[in-house]
């Protein structure tokens, strides 16, 4: 490393290791999902090609189709929740006393860092058949079956929201910080009430962190794996969870790969959908 | 920012405090419902527990398939997360003082794999692993959990660098000190929370990792993995008990993370 190289391009070497790591794990898998989605899966037996099959399966099969549109309206009612609980805690923070916000920080941020399983035990010992509300409710006999808590689109939606409301509430809270209170302070000294002043102010002004806070939380609930496994059993079923099993009990590649795709196609429209209704408000 | 005078009338505000209240009773209470159903002395899980006694906590700690799967998954994030931090710091510099024209594009290449859904990256990781004939084995798991890891790293340690006085730096430097110590002993001391804070989000991550770990192994358990299979067969006490081991450590983690004043999240740096 010589030091009177240039000190600009000389610095990229440093990149060199994670470039390899990347290419090895993350860019060569891609292309190869990429080309066996165009594979034929016959008799077990999978034909490198260009062939059409698994996408003409995904939409034509009846199931996939279905499965797919399920995940993306669980995603988008997951996204609905999370935004709806997750702004008021985001405003709460931003106009509380220091030491509060330190311990609603804590709250936000503890459980990014929780494990995800940990908190889905957690949900089943309290909405399990016999969990704390339905052990409860039996015992002081409001019920006398079991009520159906988990194992449907309740429980997954629920669990879910626990784990991905921080997801939600940390843009937010950047994008709320970033506005300048005394906008807001000139609108309600000249006699907007509280209501109107977010309404007109906050609301519109906050737009960016909700989109990234949205944008984010559908990303991750379309990919979402373990949670609705756990608190879904086999009723509630979502593309991550067909395409594990036509991998993992099919061994039928191309398909899996074809869905995989499909999965990203649906995230980058999402994405390209955010940010063109950013673009849109802020030209206005 | 701070005062509680905000806008408007007071009672808009005490509406807000109840509803905050709400989520964040939602978000805590049923970890510490966990915990404490974790201490029961009975053979079920009840709430609250008729006795209490930490007779599960024994189970878990002389059993050996808990302990050999925590050891794996101690063991995996344990070489991940100082080679993730060597990595990613490596590239965030790269990315801080390279060509500023090629920064952003650069930055999204280093952040690329977070963005992808997990279950995706596992399949492409999979299949990788499967024509490598490496699946199974730390040579997959290793790279695997640094894919996801590094980004973490890059984000945070960027973020730091970013504020960074490099005058100091250069200072050691017009002072004989080649650029190798003038960064050792100057610059990362200084960005020292951000180094500790990428330790902690990796060595989480990796230590949480459940989808693309699923994917890589047949025999070989990882702890969340013995988990699932343990919940897939029965809720048995002992997953509660194994739970709160887990909470406590990342319980602890979090707190010496938002002491230290450094919380990384997303391209959010809160300070």
């Amino acid at each position: 490393m010589s030091r009177n190289s240039d000190e600009n391009y000389g610095a990229l070497w440093l990149l060199t290791p994670t470039v390899l790591l990347y290419v090895a794990t993350f860019f060569v898998p891609i292309i190869m999902l990429g080309v066996l989605s165009f594979a034929r899966f016959e008799m077990s037996v999978t034909t490198i090609g260009f062939y059409f099959d698994n996408y003409i399966k995904i939409f034509s099969d009846g199931i996939t189709l279905k499965i797919f549109f399920q995940t993306v309206r669980l995603s988008l009612v997951i996204t609905f929740w999370c935004l709806i609980l997750g702004y008021p805690v985001a405003l709460m923070m931003r106009s509380c006393s220091p030491k509060m916000k330190m311990v609603l920080l804590f709250c936000v941020v503890s459980p990014l860092l929780t494990s995800i399983i940990v908190r889905n035990v957690a949900w089943l010992l309290i909405l399990g058949r016999s969990g704390i509300i339905n052990d409860t409710l039996i015992q002081w006999g409001l019920t006398s079956k079991p009520l159906p808590l988990m194992y449907n689109e309740f429980g997954v939606i629920l669990a879910v929201v626990h784990v991905y409301l921080s997801f939600m509430v940390l843009p937010l809270f950047g994008a709320l910080n970033s506005i300048n209170s005394s906008i807001e302070e000139a609108a309600s000294s000249l006699g907007a009430p509280s209501w109107r002043v977010f309404l007109s102010i906050t609301l519109p002004l906050s737009l960016p962190g909700i989109m990234a806070g949205c944008t984010l939380v559908f990303i991750l609930s379309m990919g979402v794996y373990l949670t609705p496994v756990i608190m879904g059993g086999n009723f509630v079923l979502t593309l991550p969870m067909l395409i594990t099993e036509s991998v993992r009990e099919q061994y039928d590649w191309p398909f899996a790969s074809a869905m995989a795709l499909m999965l990203l196609l649906a995230i980058g429209f999402m994405v390209i959908l955010s940010s063109g209704v950013q673009k849109l408000v802020g030209r206005r | 920012m701070s005062s509680q005078e905000h806008y408007g009338s007071r009672l808009p505000y005490k509406f807000l405090i109840g509803v905050v209240t709400l989520v964040i009773f939602f978000l805590e209470a049923p970890l510490i419902i966990l915990v404490i159903q974790s201490f029961t002395a009975e053979s079920y899980l009840s709430f609250p527990p008729p006795s209490y006694g930490i007779r599960w906590y024994k189970e878990v700690l002389t059993s050996e398939d808990w302990l050999n799967s925590i050891s794996l998954s101690l063991t995996i994030a344990a070489i991940v997360t100082p080679l993730s931090l060597v990595l990613g710091t490596m590239a965030a510099f790269a990315l801080d003082r390279g060509p500023k024209k090629l920064k952003n594009g650069l930055q999204t290449i280093m952040i690329a794999p977070m963005v992808l859904p997990h279950i995706v990256l596992g399949l492409g990781l999979f299949k990788m692993a499967l024509q490598l004939d490496i699946d199974d084995s730390m040579l997959a798991y290793i790279p695997a959990h640094l894919t996801i890891t590094i980004p973490f790293v890059v984000i945070s340690v960027g973020a730091s660098l970013q504020t960074f006085e490099q005058s100091l730096e250069e200072a050691a430097r017009s002072l004989g000190a080649n650029r190798f110590w003038a960064v050792w002993y100057i610059t990362l001391p200084i960005i020292r929370p951000a180094l500790i804070a990428g330790g902690i989000f990796s060595f989480i991550i990796s230590f949480d990792e459940f989808i693309i770990t699923f994917f890589l192994t047949t025999f070989q358990r990882t702890l969340p993995i013995e988990m699932f299979s343990t919940l897939m067969y029965q809720v048995k006490p002992s997953i509660a008990a194994v739970s709160t081991l887990t909470l406590a450590v990342t319980a602890f983690l979090t707190a010496m993370l938002i002491l230290r004043g450094q919380v990384t999240s997303g391209d959010k740096v809160i300070k």
